[in-house]
């Protein structure tokens, strides 16, 4: 991390000294997870690259900083389907989370050759879903072009996938990119509310998991320690969603 | 998510140290360069984060640290502000139930460090024994003003330091990562990758289309920040 490495120099030999290691009485007491779940389990890294992520804010007409890490494109092992997923460095918080559509044009930022402006429909970072205009900086153009070769591609992907719905019909390749999105804009109005709605669904079945994913994984205040007098009564063995179901 | 363990961090420190930066770069990624309007009264921000034992959440109180002019304007209010003078100290109720604090100053700035043990006596009248970490923000700058070996407040009382960066996000995670250990009595806490759980489709009409294709094209001609990328 040079931000550090630049830092150190800045300080070098005088660094503030430390405090004695003291103790405080810990307010609550979490049991340590046996298992990380990033949710990226079913998903294979495509691509993966550092950058910086911007994001416009309108009320302000300002580009503002998203977050630094990582950007990679998941590729799902049974659908097919490419999502962009970004976290930040050191908190590992998420910045961006959407999948990867026909009508994302990358554009070039002014008076800059190492970025792409591009416009999310729908964003998942915080959950709920949110439109955003976004910008991504690379540390070159040679990366920032990477980037943008690997997102055509998996434009082209995505779209024979929503192409053929689940009808596993040998679908006309070459052809087939194209009129996804852009198909027929007059019935398209109705459509488009009946997907608001599905959308809505999806996002209340994604906090239904998340919530009951936090039942065994993020161990809420009031469970956890019901769980782990559980998870102590329970043979050794048993998952820690076993020992929920036992509970109800 | 809506039950997970959460704790009332405390953060004060003179203005402007940085504190609501420090939130806002933790809330959204932003780095606001503009010295924004001292906070008035109190913001509480929900900082989650994601460890090995689960999220947690700090309620952060962005606690205003009050204009000279602001704290006479209230003095003038209130007669009972003993203890809280010159320097513009908060209502107990700011600290009260706080189970762990943030004091921040600015290390260009030497005021912001003289300033630092009336916000811990405040801070330790109303919230004993509970962990604090001192942070000395802004580091990235050349001309530091408060050196290294100035800041030694900190270990007369137990206080944990940590030089940091609000802009070049040096340390930037490393109070909040010191403070959920102590509260949950384990040092082999750690942050861990957030969920990502899976996006929806999405399917938007060409009128939509339409409008973002043209928000982007303006968009695209407003600079990004600041070109200093050393952490590509």
């Amino acid at each position: 991390m040079s931000a550090e490495e630049h830092h150190n120099a800045a300080a070098g030999e005088d660094e503030v000294e430390a405090s004695p290691d003291v103790h405080f009485e810990p307010v609550m007491k979490l049991e340590q997870l046996d298992e990380i779940k990033t949710f990226e389990e079913d998903e294979d890294t495509i691509f993966k690259m550092r950058a910086k992520l911007f994001r416009f804010v309108k009320g302000d007409n300002e580009w503002k900083e998203r977050g630094t890490g990582d950007v990679k494109l998941l590729k799902h092992k049974v659908t097919g389907k490419i999502r962009v997923l970004m976290r930040r460095d050191k908190t590992h918080k998420i910045c961006a989370n959407h999948f990867v559509s026909n009508e994302m044009n990358l554009t070039p930022n002014v008076g800059s050759d190492r970025s792409w402006v591009y416009n999310v429909a729908a964003d998942f970072s915080e959950g709920a879903p949110t439109a955003e205009l976004l910008a991504i900086r690379f540390a070159n153009t040679e990366n920032a072009n990477k980037f943008k070769e690997a997102f055509e591609e998996a434009k082209v992907v995505n779209a024979k996938i929503s192409d053929s719905p689940s009808s596993a019909a040998p679908a006309e390749p070459a052809a087939s990119a194209e009129p996804a999105a852009h198909a027929e804009p007059a019935a398209h109005a109705e459509p488009a509310a009946a997907s608001a709605e599905h959308a809505a669904a999806h996002t209340e079945t994604a906090a239904e998991a998340a919530t009951e994913e936090a039942a065994h994984v993020p161990e809420p205040a009031a469970t956890a320690t019901e769980t782990a007098a559980l998870a102590e009564a329970a043979p050794a063995e048993t998952a820690p969603a076993e020992a929920e179901h036992k509970a109800e | 998510m809506a039950d997970i363990p959460t704790f009332k961090l405390v953060l004060v420190g003179g203005d402007p140290a940085g504190k609501t930066t420090f939130v806002k770069r933790h809330l959204t990624g932003e780095f606001e360069k503009k010295s924004s309007p001292t906070t008035l009264g109190v913001e509480v921000h929900p900082l989650t984060f994601h460890t090995n034992f689960g999220a947690i959440c700090f309620n952060t109180w962005d606690t205003a640290s009050l204009t000279i002019a602001a704290a006479a304007a209230r003095a003038a209010a209130s007669r009972s502000l003993q203890g809280q003078e010159k320097f513009g100290g908060l209502r107990d109720g700011y600290y009260i139930q706080g189970q762990c604090a943030i004091i921040m100053f600015d290390v260009t700035s030497r005021i912001t460090y003289k300033n630092v043990p009336n916000w811990h006596r405040d801070l330790v009248r109303v919230c004993e024994n509970i962990p604090i970490v001192l942070c000395g923000n802004k580091v990235d700058i050349k001309e530091r003003k408060v050196k290294a070996k100035a800041i030694t407040f900190h270990r007369k009382k137990n206080l944990q330091y940590y030089d940091i960066s609000a802009k070049s996000n040096y340390n930037f995670e490393k109070p909040f990562l010191w403070l959920a250990r102590k509260l949950i009595g384990n040092p082999n806490l750690d942050f861990v990758a957030a969920p990502a759980l899976a996006p929806a489709e999405v399917t938007i009409d060409a009128a939509t289309i339409a409008q973002m294709e043209n928000e982007m094209q303006e968009a695209s001609a407003i600079p990004l920040p600041a070109e200093d990328d050393d952490d590509l």
